[in-house]
């Protein structure tokens, strides 16, 4: 089958990763996309997107975690033997793709943020971060298949295309995992979503107690942007939902303007905040890592200088 | 008696990485090593359950001769002895290395109930290490896990694992591996009587030879590049006509309306 292979938590990645998957396959002259699915319907779905052949899973069993198919999924690839194996990087695609990466003893590029393929060698050219966003690092892989793990909106998803046809195959029962889920308590969904907002205020742990956010709030209503913040915040001290932190390990946000308020810079948290157009920091020592990140720089306290800055904001938008 | 393995790698700190903005090669002079981040919620983890149920906890890494420094920090944070698996070769080994070397050495050693490792590396962060090791050893794992309940006992764990999409609970029988977040707990900070312990604490080296492997890469690195942000580092004091001029400058790059 060899092939271009791809398995995503989701439909909506899966279809990011076909995209992904049929450019990279007209590069090695039609190879084939082989994309797993957990029903036909999908698996009809991925068919008219680009998929050549689509491997239909059984349905798991109640209390069956979604990391039960990496059994299957390495007999899956053993027998295919795949050129290239794209693997969504959501945290349970993160397991998967290391179990299977590992079973086949083959190389997995964990979080590859941009691939291109040197077409001569058949190789894929694939780059990462390394220390915490400081660094891009561009590796290769040696073993077979050559493996990624890609995050969520690295690519458009594909489109359907009137008449395509493909392959569908079923596969066997999944034995069951010896992990047994016993309990789920689904995320309430956020209100807010960052990664959308034009204008974003950031709350580092500049802010002496969580009442102040309200300064946060009340310069982000003036710029028409949402209130994001540095991990802390979210993790230690819990003053904002998680979904609402930036960095490496958190939200990638690129507004046309971000605002720090009291955000020391470190690196996994410019990691996320690094492609927003223009930055404004505010923070109190001159010598703040985030004043190297930023356009515009304001060494003072954010209680001295915010109240000012929405002052000045009103002013000059009128409202 | 419940046996923990607590897996460690000691890294650059990132922190004292600097970037030549001209060539983006890493300066990497006067960098400090650390533990891991997350690794040391990992090992903080394995000593409370043992302080918690009884039994042993074994702290591991994997790395250079240089990485021996780590033992004593690692041991400082309770456990009561250490294996260093150790080879001039081991420098710079990329994660299906390290879970294979990892797994070789677990299995000469025998016997463990857990084992905990950190949710990635603050280095690579590439998160295959702990499945990676799981799968070699042919036991189930839990990734991502936030709080661990065990129970000796019955030779089982229930384990929550926080996903995006909520929280996912477990439960597994031992011998497994878990793999920690680090909102799990707050590492200790180990008292001057806890370092100067860990001096005495048992050290066993694991070589290469021992292992009777040769653990090739299956992924190369081709390059390494400093990121680079191109920003205008302009800088303002508080006084009221700068933050004038901040304002009028937003206003004309258009990003405020
Ligand atoms: C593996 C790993 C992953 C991580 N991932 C992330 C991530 O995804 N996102 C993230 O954000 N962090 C992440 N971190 C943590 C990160 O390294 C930093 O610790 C964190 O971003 C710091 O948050 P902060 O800037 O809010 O706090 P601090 O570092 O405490 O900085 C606070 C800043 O506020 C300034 N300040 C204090 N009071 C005032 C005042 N009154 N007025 C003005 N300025 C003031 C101080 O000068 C200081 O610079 C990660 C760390 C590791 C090791």
């Amino acid at each position: 089958m060899a092939g271009i292979w791809i398995f995503a938590e989701s439909r909506e990645q899966t279809l990011e990763l076909i995209s992904a998957g049929t450019s990279l396959a007209r590069q090695l002259d039609g190879a084939a996309v082989v994309t797993f699915a957990t029903s036909r319907q999908l698996a009809e779905e991925y068919i008219s997107c680009g998929a050549g052949e689509v491997l239909v899973l059984p349905p798991l069993a109640g209390g069956q975690p979604l990391e039960a198919y990496v059994p299957a999924i390495i007999e899956a690839v053993r027998g295919g033997d795949p050129d290239i194996f794209l693997i969504s990087a959501t945290q349970r695609g993160r397991e998967i793709a290391a179990r299977v990466a590992a079973a086949l003893d083959t190389g997995l590029c964990s979080g590859c943020t941009a691939l291109k393929l040197d077409k001569e060698k058949k190789q894929l050219i694939m780059e990462r971060m390394l220390y915490g966003g400081a660094a891009v690092q561009t590796v290769v892989c040696s073993g077979r298949p050559q493996m990624a793990t890609i995050p969520p909106r690295t690519f458009e998803p594909a489109a359907p295309q009137e008449g395509r046809q493909g392959k569908i195959t079923e596969l066997a029962g999944v034995q069951p995992s010896p992990v047994k889920v016993v309990g789920r308590a689904p995320k309430a969904a956020e209100a807010v979503d960052i990664t959308e907002a034009k204008v974003v205020v950031c709350a580092g742990r500049g802010f002496e107690k969580k009442e102040d956010l309200n300064l946060a709030q009340e310069l982000a209503q003036v710029t028409g942007g949402a209130v994001g913040c540095t991990r802390p915040v979210a993790e230690e001290l819990r003053w904002l939902p998680e979904d609402l932190y930036i960095g490496i390990s958190g939200k990638k946000v690129k507004p046309g303007l971000y605002i720090g308020l009291g955000v020391a810079g470190q690196i996994q948290h410019v990691t996320g905040m690094r492609d927003s157009k223009v930055v404004l920091a505010v923070n109190r020592d001159e010598n703040a890592p985030i004043f190297d990140a930023a356009d515009y720089g304001i060494v003072g306290d954010l209680y001295d200088v915010v109240p000012k800055l929405i002052k000045e904001l009103r002013i000059a938008l009128n409202k | 008696m419940l046996k923990i393995i607590a897996c460690f790698k000691w890294v650059i700190d990132e922190q004292d990485i600097r970037v030549d903005q001209k060539s983006r090669e890493l300066i990497m002079e006067r960098v400090g090593y650390k533990i891991s981040d997350y690794d040391r919620n990992a090992i903080e983890e394995a000593v409370r359950q043992q302080e918690a149920h009884g039994g042993s906890v074994v702290a591991v890494t994997v790395g250079p001769p240089g990485a021996r420094q780590s033992l004593k920090d690692a041991l400082s944070r309770g456990p009561e002895r250490a294996w260093f698996i150790s080879d001039p070769s081991f420098a710079a080994l990329e994660p299906s290395q390290t879970a294979a070397i990892l797994a070789e050495a677990i299995k000469t050693k025998g016997e463990f109930d857990l084992i905990i490792c950190g949710e990635g590396s603050s280095d690579l962060y590439a998160q295959q290490v702990g499945p990676a090791l799981a799968q070699r050893l042919g036991i189930p794992c839990a990734t991502y896990v936030n709080k661990v309940t065990l129970e000796p006992g019955e030779k089982k764990l229930t384990a929550e694992r926080k996903l995006d999409d909520g929280i996912e609970t477990v439960s597994i029988q031992l011998p497994a591996l878990i793999t920690v977040l680090p909102d799990i707990n707050t590492p200790r900070i180990p008292s001057l009587k806890q370092v100067l312990g860990a001096a005495k604490k048992p050290v066993e080296e694991i070589k290469k030879s021992d292992l009777g492997q040769d653990f090739q890469p299956r992924l190369e690195t081709i390059s390494i590049l400093g990121a680079t942000m191109e920003r205008r580092r302009l800088k303002y004091s508080a006084e009221a006509a700068d933050i004038k001029a901040v304002v009028d400058a937003l206003l004309k790059e258009g990003v405020i309306a």
